[in-house]
């Protein structure tokens, strides 16, 4: 009987397209673990700066990487890898404002660095200043994050936060300026301005 | 606030046509980008000593902003990320592999259904294949020299179900009974024959059974006669005449309707 005969085809294509995807699942998986070796001290410190807790970070750049992951295959170019993940990143913590608006409306400065037990002056120094970077507000902190840590140009930020340039100019002077404002009126921090 | 109104390198050019910055537009500019390597910013530094004080005391808190900023990464994540998407693409497989049992399963059911159907419904698709069928499958329940006799009156009785009725005896009727044709409810008739016994079915019009005027095997031969409301099928030995059945039926049937 005929409808038997075609029994065959369905079982046929099951056996043939695990096979054919072993290879490509090989590239994807190595492509995958380059990126997030490569990348996840990025992603995870510019995710910090964005929600100022480390859990939420994490949970922020595990929720980017399995979509990046998932859309893996749409990433061309490798070397706009690092803005791509950002994108996906700011999204997924949109995301996440949309689902609990009322739990970030504010964070206890407490949690924004559990202060590790170093005692060196760099890690003062450095603590005093987190603290202050993470008050400063959130639409100066982010272009400085991406331009400090990520490295990129005006232009680059400008296009990644949808801004134009000078708007990424003048928040980037400004964020530097309220710092450096902090710090001349924090006496014992007189050190830093090298003055 | 006005973002706008800014005094990055491109402003400076526009408001200072001699080329050269002052001291609040180079200010903004190197707070902008303390590394920012334009001609602009680079010969207003080489102008001024003072300028570029300040260009060298921007780098350094640069740094400090950087190492402020680099905040230590957990050492365990590069692992728990490869971890969940181990176990994201594991249960997207796990996925898979559910949806092709699904499939198998479907299949099976569908086949199951397909099995069913032909077994227990119309398997065969002309009316003389099956009245043959028929007729193998009940040789063992009628006789030849069977002494049963049904009269007339009551196969006549039985005929009002078709809306039709024998003006006469077609011959020695051993039984009478309804049946199931093929799944149409029918009257099959057993007749003494002249060495086996004669089978006549009268069989309402069905679409699923396609009319077959003479059919026959090595043993046995039948015809169907095609009236209006009922086909009547004769099947009979090698030795029976079929015309001389026909006819007889034709000459003592009438309908109704």
């Amino acid at each position: 009987m005929k409808i038997f005969g075609n029994k065959k085809t369905p079982v046929q294509v099951l056996n043939i397209e695990p096979s054919k995807n072993i290879s490509n699942m090989a590239t994807k998986q190595v492509r995958y673990e380059a990126l997030v070796k490569a990348l996840h001290g990025d992603l995870y410190r510019y995710a910090f700066w964005l929600t100022h807790e480390k859990q939420v970070a994490e949970d922020l750049v595990q929720e980017t990487f399995l979509r990046a992951w998932r859309a893996l295959d749409s990433l061309k170019d490798e070397k706009a890898a690092k803005s791509w993940l950002i994108t996906i990143l700011r999204r997924e913590n949109a995301r996440r404002f949309e689902r609990k608006r009322l739990d970030m409306s504010e964070y206890e400065e407490a949690s924004i660095m559990d202060t590790q037990s170093t005692t060196t002056e760099q890690e003062i120094e450095n603590q005093w200043l987190r603290d202050k970077i993470a008050q400063l507000p959130p639409e100066y902190s982010e272009p400085l994050v991406l331009q400090v840590l990520g490295g990129y140009s005006g232009e680059d930020i400008a296009d990644m936060l949808n801004l134009n340039k000078n708007t990424v100019m003048t928040r980037l002077f400004r964020a530097r300026n309220q710092l450096k404002d902090a710090l001349g009126k924090e006496p014992k921090n007189r050190r830093f301005l090298h003055e | 606030m006005n973002d706008n109104l800014t005094s990055d390198s491109d402003m400076s050019k526009i408001n200072n046509p001699t080329n050269k910055m002052d001291d609040l537009q180079y200010r903004r500019s190197i707070y902008a980008n303390p590394t920012s390597q334009d001609v602009d910013i680079i010969a207003a530094q080489n102008a001024d000593p003072a300028k570029k004080q300040l260009a060298h005391e921007l780098y350094l808190f640069n740094k400090k902003l950087k190492q402020a900023l680099s905040i230590p990464v957990p050492d365990d994540l590069y692992n728990k990320l490869l971890l969940r998407q181990t176990l994201a693409s594991h249960q997207q497989d796990k996925r898979k592999s559910r949806l092709h049992l699904a499939l198998a399963a479907s299949v099976a059911i569908i086949a199951g259904l397909i099995v069913n159907y032909l077994h227990f419904s119309n398997s065969y698709n002309n009316l003389g294949d099956y009245a043959l069928a028929h007729v193998y499958h009940e040789q063992n329940v009628f006789y030849n020299d069977d002494n049963n006799r049904v009269s007339l009156t009551s196969l006549n009785k039985k005929m009002t179900s078709f809306n039709a009725s024998f003006s006469g005896s077609l011959g020695e009727l051993i039984s009478a009974d309804y049946c199931r044709f093929d799944g149409i409810k029918s009257l099959h008739l057993v007749f003494k024959g002249l060495t086996d016994t004669v089978a006549v079915f009268i069989v309402p019009k069905d679409e699923h059974l396609a009319f077959t005027n003479k059919f026959s095997d090595n043993k046995l031969q039948g015809e169907s006669l095609g009236f209006k409301q009922a086909n009547i099928i004769i099947v009979t030995d090698k030795n029976e005449s079929l015309g001389l059945w026909q006819r007889n039926i034709n000459e003592k049937i009438s309908w109704s309707i």
